[in-house]
C-alpha cells in the first residue's frame, strides 16, 4: 500500500522502523560475510573485530525495540500496519540472534586452533555452508526491503539443503575424531561452528516466514509449505 | 477465540436501499447478522451506519423524507411487511444512542417505563424484580440501588449510558442496537460498557456502530465496513483488522482514508 496515512508522523515512524531494520539486516550480513572470510583465511583479527561489532547490533536492536514499543502504544496499528509492526519485533530478534551466532563462530576462530584440526576439507565445507546461509539471508532481507515474500519458498527449500550439508559435515567431523583423536580439541570447535551456521540458516527461514506473513496475513505452516512444495515439484 | 463464530443468522437484510428525499444514503445492502454475536458497523462519517441501524428497528419511519426499499427479516419475518406492528417490533429491539439520553424521570422509572408501556408486567413486585434484574445485568445495580428514586440525569455519563442499556434490556429484546455507545465516555466507563456487551451477547444479538477499530476488535465477532452508502466488506472481525480483503477497508482501518 503506497497511500500515506492521514497522520504523516505515523508514516515517518514506520519508515524509520523499516529503515532501521534494513540497517540491522545489513549489520548481520556484514557479520556473516566476516564469518566467511575469517573461516576461509583463518583471520583472527577479523574474527575479533566481528566479535566487537556485535555490540553495534545489540545497541540497534535495543533502539528498534523501543521504537516498535512506542509505535504500538501510540498508534495501535491495524491490518497491514499491525502485521508489519508485529513482524518487526520478530525480525529484530532473529537478526540479533544471527549477530550472536556470528559472534559465537568468530570466538571459535579467534581462539586460533582450527588449523590444528588438519581438516581443510571440513573448513571448505563450512565455508560453503556459510555461503549458502549468506545467500538465504540476502534473499530474505531483499524481500523484506521490498515488502515482498517472493523468495520465501526458495529459501525454505534451500534450508533443507543446508540441513543436509550440516548433517554430512557432522558425520565427517565425527569420523575425524575417530581417526585423529589427538586433534579432538581443534575438531570440537568445528562441530560448534557447523551448529551455529545451521542455526543462522534457520533464522533466515524464520525471516522468510515473517515476510510471508507481512504480505499475506497468513502463517506459513509446515503443511502449507509442503503443499506449495508439492505443487512446484512438477 | 472463534467459539462464537458461525452462529445462525437472525437478521437478514436484502437489497436494502435508503433515500432521504431524492438523496440515496444506502445502496443495495445485503448483510446477515448472526444470533448471539456482536456485529460492528464501521466506516467514515456519513457513510450510512446510523441510517442502516435505524432500518433494523424501523426508526427511519419517523423521518418523513426517508424511504426504505428492500427487505429486512428478523426471525424470518420481513419487518417491512405492512402487517407488522411497529410498536411490537420495537419492543423486541432495544436501542442505545451515542449520547446517554435517560428520560427526565427517576432511575427506577427509566427502567420500568418500557415494560409498563408494553403492558407486560402488571404486578408491582414483578416490576421491582424486572428493574433490579435489568440494572444488575447492565452492571449498574450496586451503584444505584440506594438512588432508585433520584432522577436518571443525576447519574454520571457512564452510569447514564448503562442506565440506557438497562432500559433497553428491560423490555426483553432479542436484538440490541447501539450507535456509538461509548463516544461520550471516559476509558473506564467505556471498558465497563465493553465488558457488558461481552456478557450480553449470550442473551442478545448486538449490533454496534463504532468509530474505534480497536473497540470493534475488542467487542465484536463480525465487522462490516461501509463506505459512501455501500457495504464494502463484511467478515470475521479478526480478518478485518488482520488482513482485510478490500483496499478501501485496509485504507480505513489503518488511517489512510483521505
Ligand atoms: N434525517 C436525515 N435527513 C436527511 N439526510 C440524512 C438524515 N440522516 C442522515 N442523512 C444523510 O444520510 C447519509 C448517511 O448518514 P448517517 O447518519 O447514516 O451516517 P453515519 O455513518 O452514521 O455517520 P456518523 O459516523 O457521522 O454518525 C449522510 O449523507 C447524511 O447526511
Ligand atoms: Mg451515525
Amino acid at each position: 500500500m503506497t497511500e500515506e496515512h492521514i497522520v504523516t508522523s505515523f508514516d515517518d515512524e514506520l519508515r524509520e522502523l523499516t529503515d532501521g531494520l534494513i540497517h540491522l539486516g545489513g549489520l548481520a550480513q556484514i557479520a556473516l560475510a566476516n564469518v566467511e572470510k575469517s573461516l576461509k583465511m583463518n583471520d583472527h583479527d577479523l574474527a575479533k573485530k566481528t566479535i566487537e561489532a556485535d555490540k553495534q547490533i545489540n545497541a540497534l536492536q535495543f533502539e528498534l525495540e523501543e521504537m516498535t514499543f512506542n509505535i504500538l502504544a501510540k498508534r495501535q496499528p491495524m491490518a497491514n500496519d499491525l502485521r508489519s509492526v508485529f513482524s518487526s519485533v520478530k525480525i529484530i530478534l532473529f537478526l540479533e540472534r544471527i549477530g550472536d551466532m556470528c559472534k559465537g563462530v568468530c570466538k571459535r576462530i579467534a581462539k586460533g586452533d582450527l588449523l590444528n584440526a588438519k581438516s581443510p576439507k571440513t573448513i571448505d565445507a563450512l565455508v560453503g555452508l556459510t555461503k549458502d546461509v549468506q545467500n538465504n539471508l540476502d534473499l530474505v532481507l531483499d524481500d523484506y526491503a521490498q515488502g515482498k515474500a517472493d523468495n520465501a519458498l526458495n529459501v525454505w527449500r534451500s534450508d533443507i539443503k543446508i540441513d543436509s550439508s550440516y548433517a554430512s559435515i557432522l558425520t565427517a567431523i565425527l569420523e575425524d575424531i575417530r581417526n585423529k583423536p589427538e586433534a579432538i580439541e581443534a575438531l570440537v570447535p568445528l562441530f560448534f561452528i557447523a551448529r551455529y551456521l545451521e542455526r543462522i540458516g534457520d533464522q533466515a527461514t524464520n525471516i522468510a516466514e515473517v515476510n510471508h506473513f507481512i504480505v499475506t496475513g497468513e502463517v506459513l505452516t509446515d503443511d502449507r509449505k509442503l503443499e506449495a512444495e508439492e505443487k512446484t515439484v512438477f | 477465540m472463534n467459539d462464537q463464530l458461525n452462529n445462525k443468522s437472525l437478521i437478514q437484510c436484502s437489497n436494502v436501499n435508503v433515500f432521504y428525499a431524492d438523496q440515496q444514503a444506502l445502496f443495495d445492502i445485503n448483510l446477515d447478522i448472526r444470533e448471539n454475536e456482536v456485529t460492528s458497523l464501521i466506516g467514515p462519517s456519513g457513510c450510512g451506519k446510523s441510517t442502516f441501524l435505524r432500518c433494523i428497528n424501523r426508526m427511519n419511519d419517523v423521518i418523513d423524507i426517508c424511504k426504505v426499499e428492500g427487505s429486512i427479516s428478523i426471525d424470518n419475518q420481513n419487518i417491512y411487511d405492512p402487517e407488522v406492528d411497529v410498536v411490537e417490533l420495537r419492543s423486541r429491539i432495544g436501542m442505545v444512542f451515542q449520547k446517554p439520553n435517560p428520560f427526565p424521570k427517576s432511575v427506577y422509572d427509566n427502567v420500568a417505563y418500557g415494560p409498563k408501556l408494553h403492558g407486560r408486567i402488571l404486578h408491582q413486585e414483578d416490576l421491582d424484580r424486572k428493574v433490579q434484574e435489568s440494572l444488575e445485568r447492565a452492571g449498574l445495580w450496586s451503584e444505584v440501588k440506594d438512588r432508585l428514586h433520584e432522577p436518571g440525569t443525576s447519574l454520571s455519563g457512564g452510569q447514564q449510558q448503562r442506565l440506557c442499556i438497562a432500559r433497553a434490556i428491560a423490555i426483553d429484546p432479542s436484538v440490541i442496537l447501539m450507535d456509538e455507545p461509548c463516544s461520550a465516555l471516559d476509558p473506564i466507563a467505556t471498558a465497563k460498557i465493553e465488558e457488558l456487551i461481552d456478557e450480553l451477547k449470550s442473551k442478545y444479538t448486538i449490533t454496534i456502530v463504532t468509530h474505534s477499530m480497536q473497540q470493534a476488535a475488542r467487542v465484536s465477532q463480525r465487522t462490516a465496513f461501509f463506505h459512501l452508502g455501500k457495504l464494502i466488506e463484511v467478515g470475521d472481525t479478526e480478518k478485518i483488522f488482520r488482513s482485510p480483503e478490500h483496499e478501501q477497508t485496509e485504507a480505513y482501518v489503518t488511517g489512510r482514508y483521505g
